[in-house]
């Protein structure tokens, strides 16, 4: 912000008046703060690492979203492959979110001081961009706090998870593209060590410091933020990644003991019991029941691919079923024509989901009977399960009861 | 610089409207009051509760970067861990959620990492002693 508007910035910037002096105390006092890290280079540096891990986040979430969620136009255009392309995105999205936990954290305390700032509202601008920074704030501690306790299936809060995460996704970038243009100069000034600073930005006047101390702790809090991220990665990230498994302390999940994980069990969803005359129903031009020894009778197809949930987690496994395409084309149903799948769930967000026509064509897309070489156990969807690549866990409905074009 | 300030400005209230639009407008957020509250809940008690402790603690610790690296290091991972610790064993009935006894992991890393960083004191301390600098 430029401290000294034109005349003809002040008329839509009029400048406000200071509150009295005397109420000046505390953290508001000159030279509260006196550690030189709190300084616009420090702020740059980690504003950086911060910038691209939400900007980061905030692509694999809407890739996530849209994957989810696709808007009718997109449907028909979402690829199936990379096969592991969804295991990696959301992997990313939560590794990059875990990492914003310091990042964030170290920023805050880096800018703490100008919470402080004596006067609190030069004028309407500066009162608005303080506004749009508490926005800011806000907005990427909620994303923080609500993400990670997803991953560990925790809802203490009173909204829904998907929407609210996901609208305060959009505003917290719009808030971070707005402080970007506020900061800008300040931004360029200390993009590089040893930038000179403008005029226009007074370089803050360094306290006495004790000798012992090095000349800036900038150095000692970028450090201490690389170590904390990078714990943080290292004990969190082999739910994830395969090679990082054996560091894994503390996520939510631990794929590869005690089988793959479920986000939800047969008795949640309450198929631990599946009816004994259970058959599959194929609606379309030529439609029919079939019971298990039918499906087992059909071709059989094994494919390796990846359960990989919203919540970060993802793990291999080896399915063999029945291609959905060959079940479609039984009954009549055309390649090229999207399918709507109905779970025996009584109830539930994902009962009824809808596949778009590149994945029910896919020849990797199964109605999985077996995983890993055994039929599937009620957790995982026994007596049948879809499976397809590239696409999030919850779509991949268990316990199938209905398949029908759309 | 012009331009590209007036595009990141415009362009970024305009996903602003968007965000906050989209959650007063969508139909399973029934109470954006909640989130409200609930954002400017965290926004209080981290910059009212938390970083007061950490600049309290900071002031406390000048002089010993290795310390405040720890903490740094354990306060981080602690954000991560905790919600474990608290969370471990309600599962919904779902044994693969959850399964690490965190707690245990939560100790061992606080006790390995805090000798790691009394090793790294010890050494830097003698080093300074063996070499004192020229004043």
């Amino acid at each position: 912000m430029d401290r000294d508007p034109s005349p003809a910035r002040r008329r839509f910037d009029p400048p406000l008046p200071a509150p009295p002096a005397a109420l000046r105390r505390g953290p508001f006092r000159p030279g509260a703060f006196r550690s030189p890290a709190h300084g616009p280079r420090t702020a740059v540096v980690l504003g950086r690492w911060l910038g691209a891990a939400l900007l980061l986040c905030f692509a694999t979430g809407l890739i996530s979203h849209l994957l989810q969620d696709p808007p009718g136009w997109l449907a028909p255009h979402l690829p199936p492959r990379p096969v592991n392309g969804y295991r990696t995105t959301q992997g990313l999205h939560v590794i990059a979110g875990l990492a914003a936990v310091p990042l964030a954290g170290a920023k805050l305390w880096t800018v703490y001081p100008r919470l402080f700032e004596w006067p609190p509202a030069r004028g309407v601008l500066h009162l608005l961009e303080r506004l749009s920074i508490a926005l800011l704030v806000a907005a990427v501690l909620l994303e923080l706090f609500t993400g990670l306790l997803n991953t560990l299936q925790w809802y203490p809060w009173p909204f829904p998870f998907r929407q609210t995460h996901y609208w305060t996704a959009w505003t917290a970038v719009g808030a971070l593209l707005v402080h970007l243009a506020v900061k800008a100069p300040v931004i360029a000034a200390h993009w590089r060590r040893a930038g000179a600073v403008p005029p226009s930005v007074p370089p803050p006047v360094p306290p006495p410091v004790p000798p012992s101390v090095p000349p800036s702790g900038r150095r000692a809090v970028l450090a201490a933020t690389a170590a904390a991220v990078g714990a943080v990665t290292l004990t969190t990230a082999g739910q994830s990644v395969p090679w990082l498994r054996a560091l894994d302390l503390f996520a939510p999940r631990r794929p590869g003991t005690g089988g793959l994980p479920v986000n939800r069990t047969a008795a949640q969803a309450g198929t631990t019991a599946v009816p004994a005359d259970w058959r599959l129903a194929v609606d379309g031009p030529a439609g029919y029941l079939i019971g298990l020894g039918g499906l087992r009778g059909l071709p059989q197809t094994t494919a390796d691919l990846p359960i990989a949930c919203v919540e970060g987690w993802s793990a291999d496994a080896r399915w063999t079923g029945v291609r959905l395409s060959d079940l479609l084309r039984r009954a009549g149903i055309p390649a090229g024509s999207a399918v709507r799948i109905t779970s025996l769930e009584a109830e539930g967000p994902y009962r009824v989901t809808e596949m778009p026509a590149p994945y029910a064509d896919d020849p990797l897309t199964l109605l999985a009977l077996d995983l890993d070489g055994r039929p599937l156990t009620p957790d995982h969807g026994f007596p049948a399960r879809i499976v397809a690549p590239n696409r999030p866990g919850v779509l991949q409905t268990k316990w199938v009861a209905r398949i029908e074009a759309v | 610089m012009r331009i590209l300030r007036g595009a990141l400005l415009l362009g970024g209230l305009a996903l602003l409207a968007c965000g906050l639009v989209g959650l007063l407008t969508d139909p399973y957020v029934t109470g954006p009051l909640g989130v409200l509250l609930w954002a400017a809940g965290l926004v209080a008690l981290h910059d009212g509760l938390w970083l007061p402790l950490v600049c309290a603690l900071g002031a406390a610790t000048t002089g010993r970067p290795v310390l405040r690296g720890w903490l740094v290091v354990a306060a981080a991972v602690g954000a991560v861990a905790v919600p474990a610790v608290l969370r471990a064993g309600d599962d919904h009935g779902n044994p693969t959620l959850l399964p690490l006894p965190y707690l245990r992991h939560w100790l061992l890393f606080l006790a390995v990492t805090a000798a790691a960083a009394a090793l790294a004191a010890l050494v830097r301390r003698s080093v300074r002693k063996a070499r004192p600098r020229g004043r």
